[in-house]
């Protein structure tokens, strides 16, 4: 992390930026799992890491269930029927 | 809600729901649009067109649920369309990010409800470049040329969006399945 300045450069600028940085990385944490196990503060840059680590997760897993629904979609013949019945039990 | 007020975070089975319903709408139209077998296509092609197509349904979706509150779903809808535009000109024009993203934060001409998030303070940002902050930059679309405040915004509700829409698909997936 680059240094923080202690004395801002304009005056009247707040200088809670450090802080609400934390906020919004400790916001983060809680988003990405096994954050449980991590529950004393960990450092920021760790935390991006297992955010960017956790996001090509998520997409590679829509890749591989894009792949399997097209699969089933294309096997089934009644596709109109089952997106009638689950689109009725979630309206 | 007046739009200077930060709208809360989405409710997670709202947004589920709403994401669900759109999701099989696309699904539909995409199975009756492309009964037609494409006779210049091998299998292979073919499998890796389909799937492709059921993705960018998913990423639409969700986005389109989100709508243009946040600036990553109007980068997802905002490619989309300039997708199905280029491909429809027949032409290959690599495009750079940078551009993408300039014109993106000025789209907002169909922002039904467009909040801007403020940053609380602009003018000191020393993380902006650092190396972990890129790979985010280039995971979150849209992301490329924001502040570091607001990156960390969005992509705490690209997380959230994106999970709940990794569920709902694997709920759907075990649905055809099963049945």
């Amino acid at each position: 992390m680059s240094s923080r300045r202690s004395r801002s450069r304009q005056s009247g600028e707040s200088m809670i930026t450090d802080t609400q940085m934390a906020d919004l990385i400790s916001k983060l944490q809680q988003l990405i799992p096994n954050h449980m196990t991590k529950s004393s503060k960990i450092s920021a840059s760790k935390v991006l890491q297992e955010t960017c680590n956790y996001i090509r997760s998520l997409q590679r897993e829509v890749d591989d269930l894009s792949e399997k629904l097209s699969e089933l979609l294309e096997s089934t013949d009644n596709n109109s029927a089952q997106a009638a019945i689950i689109k009725s039990l979630i309206m | 809600m007046s739009p200077s007020q930060q709208p809360s975070s989405p409710n997670p089975t709202h947004l589920k729901i709403r994401f669900a319903r759109r999701f099989l709408r696309a699904l539909n139209n995409l199975n009756i649009t492309k009964t037609s077998p494409d006779d210049d296509d091998d299998g292979e092609n073919r499998v890796y067109r389909r799937s492709r197509r059921v993705k960018i349904a998913a990423y639409t979706a969700m986005a389109s649920v989100v709508g243009s509150r946040r600036a990553w779903s109007r980068a997802v809808l905002w490619k989309v369309r300039n997708r199905s535009r280029n491909r429809s000109l027949l032409s290959v024009r690599p495009r750079r990010k940078r551009v993408d993203c300039k014109i993106t934060n000025n789209d907002h001409d169909h922002a039904k409800v467009f909040v801007r998030r403020r940053n609380p303070n602009p003018k000191r940002d020393p993380f902006r470049d650092s190396g972990q902050v890129l790979k985010l930059r280039k995971l979150v679309p849209g992301a490329e040329t924001m502040d570091s405040w607001c990156l960390m915004d969005e992509t705490a509700d690209y997380i959230k969006c994106l999970a709940a829409q990794v569920e709902v698909m694997k709920t759907l997936v075990d649905l055809y399945t099963t049945t």
